[in-house]
């Protein structure tokens, strides 16, 4: 289970803060939806649990199955099943996508006690994987996501998401840049890895995603922490009236 | 008004070095002469300083502390194949015809040249001696700015490859040509090599400068004279390993004619202080160049790359891609200098320049630079450096990948495009593995740091 009480966060340049009492409790093989406006605080919170640098946790507290996620380095966090799929994945040049996946499994794998994969077991899996989410296999071969259009880089964000097998995956925009066919294709690929074991956190600004990964509780953000809870109605119910209402709410109570 | 240098000990030591080995050097009395003169012209010019414009960065004036006595031989070379091969790292591993030479001197129960149908290959002292045209023009001025170190090449040259493959002649597999180091007192070692490819004669010839463990650090001064008839093709690597205290000067002269393809590629690391100045002549049509390097420095080291590519005729292209990381206190310097002269129109030339900096201590200097007389032609240049990418880092990490192994992939991933240019696979893999070793040393000192304030 993920628990968040109270969390309070600034960047480390500036007084302001961006998270200001936030709370939530996902337990495992639940998925629950984030929306708000944009500047609400969404991508702070989903970088602030992978562990990004250049935030200051002023108060509150992060539990991922007991245990103190804020005190772990990013990686750590990963072996302990930590995933972020990025709103904006990173292109790194000179790194073919297979060499950083196997990378990553080896090294997660490694910190959770379990055997590193043969070299014919690794590419059968990344292949079985990336096939489900429409992947080429000649894309498995060029640095990862260097000149990969929108679409491309999200479907593997969710390729790395089923090879490192995370108990925690936070989804940032996923949604964003995907036409309607990419967003079935990646909301699939999602849906397959929905499990009684796996806690999910789907942060997104419209309605739409949520069609396709029906969340089990729907969280309206705002002004750095929830104003409204409710079931998968509630993402229906702001597709019409809009996030002006909790705008004003956070405006009001900053 | 004429100005009278003082000499320093290091310049005076030399001309007085050149005077007692003078005897002792290979070639005929033409040679001799030739040396004299050389050694005149140095104590006229002086080491290299920071006030003539291509050794801004690079003053050799102050660096090189001392005159070590040159290395002529006598006394048989301790060096097994064995010790050389540790030396050589994974190019040991490497299918090649071995050209060998032991502190200066061509070591022939080292060597296993191959008899090939068009190939001649012998060493530079006994071309010397026999009055071959390689002691012919031995004295180079046009390479400007480079004459000093030139001068001293020639005066205290001892040995090295001549490599002639006639027209139409292929190498069937590398030439690889080994300078290994092996005195345990410091020696000024003084080569050079003469590679001459008749039209359309194909090869890889690969430089290997080493030092083999326990050798004391020590001075070298290289020179390879290259010439490409019309539509040769020359794969051409360098690989500096020369010892962290060692000092590492090197001149390639090359020649290009028409449609000829000239591809080099520098390794250059583990080397206190190195100069690679290449001048390319591009004198036939069609004719194309392509200089590639990968340069890693830590500690004081100090890695000089300067180029001068000279578009003499118009339809040649020429590309110059180096990339350095640098940690440390270490300095790299990247000259560029692209000439395109009047008639050569239609002239293409890209430089770039990409160092990855690991340290706040760390210097890089680069200065491009373009002369064009012509007004039809395409060129152009650019440099960066950057520190390692704290998002990608961040992404990686992430990812579960460790900080340390984090770091070494993406110092490695920046290094590759420039390796990747290597067109023979096994010996851009051989170059790829010890570029990646060095890589890992330079990595852990900063990743260190970077768990501590985890």
């Amino acid at each position: 289970m993920l628990e968040i009480k109270n969390l309070r966060v600034k960047l480390a340049d500036e007084d302001k803060l961006i998270l200001s009492g936030f709370s939530l409790e996902v337990p495992k093989g639940q998925v629950h939806a984030i929306m708000g406006p944009n500047g609400s605080g969404k991508s702070t919170l989903a970088y602030v649990l992978a562990g990004r640098a250049g935030y200051e946790v002023t108060d509150g507290q992060v539990l991922w199955n007991g245990e103190d996620l804020l005190a772990m380095a990013p990686d750590e966090r990963a072996a302990k099943g930590v995933f972020l799929a990025f709103q904006y994945p990173m292109e790194i040049p000179g790194v073919a996508t297979m060499t950083f996946l196997r990378t990553a499994l080896n090294a997660v794998r490694r910190k959770r006690g379990q055997k590193e994969l043969t070299t014919p077991e690794f590419f059968k899996r990344v292949r079985e994987e990336a096939k489900g989410l429409g992947i080429a296999d000649d894309i498995l071969k060029r640095p990862l996501n260097v000149g990969f259009s929108g679409g491309e880089k999200k479907r593997m964000e969710i390729l790395q998401m089923a090879v490192l097998e995370p108990t925690l995956c936070v989804l940032d925009e996923t949604d964003s840049g995907l036409d309607i066919d990419a967003m079935r294709i990646v909301s699939e690929g999602v849906n397959k890895l929905r499990s009684k074991d796996r806690a999910m956190l789907v942060i997104t600004h419209y309605q739409r995603l949520l069609e396709y990964i029906v969340p089990d509780k729907v969280h309206v953000m705002a002004g750095g922490r929830i104003r409204k809870s409710g079931g998968k109605e509630l993402a229906l119910e702001l597709e019409k009236t809009g996030y002006a209402e909790f705008k004003s709410k956070a405006l009001e109570s900053a | 008004m004429t100005v009278t240098l003082t000499r320093t000990k290091v310049e005076q030591a030399l001309s007085h070095s050149f005077e007692a080995v003078a005897a002792n050097l290979p070639g005929g009395r033409a040679v001799a002469e030739a040396r004299k003169a050389a050694i005149g012209a140095f104590a006229a010019l002086g080491l290299p300083h920071r006030r003539i414009e291509q050794w801004k960065y690079t003053d050799l004036r102050s660096a090189l502390k001392e005159a070590l006595s040159p290395a002529i031989g006598g006394g048989t070379p301790k060096a097994s194949t064995t010790e050389i091969d540790g030396a050589l790292e994974e190019l040991a591993e490497l299918d090649a015809h071995r050209m060998v030479f032991v502190d200066g001197l061509h070591a022939p129960e080292l060597s296993t040249p191959g008899a090939i149908q068009g190939l001649e290959i012998t060493s530079l002292a006994a071309a010397l001696k026999s009055g071959d045209r390689a002691g012919n023009g031995l004295f180079r001025e046009s390479a400007a700015g480079q004459e000093a170190v030139i001068a001293l090449n020639t005066a205290f040259m001892t040995d090295g490859a001549v490599v002639r493959l006639a027209a139409g002649a292929k190498l069937d597999k590398p030439l690889l040509l080994v300078f290994a180091r092996t005195a345990t007192e410091g020696r000024l070692v003084t080569t050079r090599n003469v590679l001459e490819l008749g039209n359309g004669a194909r090869a890889t010839v690969i430089e290997a400068h080493v030092a083999l463990r326990g050798a004391a650090p020590g001075q070298a001064n290289t020179l390879s004279d290259v010439s490409l008839g019309d539509g040769a093709r020359l794969a051409h690597v360098k690989c500096t390993l020369a010892g962290e205290a060692a000092s590492h000067l090197a001149t390639w002269l090359v020649t290009l004619g028409k449609v000829a393809t000239y591809h080099a590629f520098h390794l250059t690391a583990g080397t206190g202080l190195a100069r690679n100045n290449v001048f390319a002549t591009l004198k036939g049509e069609g004719a194309k160049l392509d200089i590639s390097g990968s340069f890693l420095g830590r500690g004081a080291e100090h890695i000089d790359t300067t180029l001068v590519v000279d578009h003499a005729v118009p339809h040649c292209e020429s590309r110059e891609l180096f990339k350095g990381v640098l940690a440390d206190r270490a300095h790299g310097v990247f000259q560029g200098k692209v000439i395109v002269r009047p008639d050569a129109q239609k002239s293409d030339g890209k430089q770039m320049a990409q160092v990855l900096m690991l340290s706040e201590d760390a210097e890089f200097d680069s200065k491009p630079e373009l002369e064009i007389h012509a007004d039809d032609v395409v060129c152009g240049h650019g440099s960066t450096a950057a520190e390692i990418d704290e998002d990608l880092l961040f992404y990686m990490r992430a990812r579960g990948i460790p900080v340390a192994e984090a770091r070494a992939l993406l110092i490695e991933s920046f290094i590759v495009e420039a390796i990747e240019k290597v067109e023979d696979e096994r010996v851009r893999e051989a170059l790829a593995g010890m570029a990646t070793r060095r890589l890992a040393k330079l990595s852990t000192s900063r990743a260190q740091v970077g768990n501590a304030s985890d």
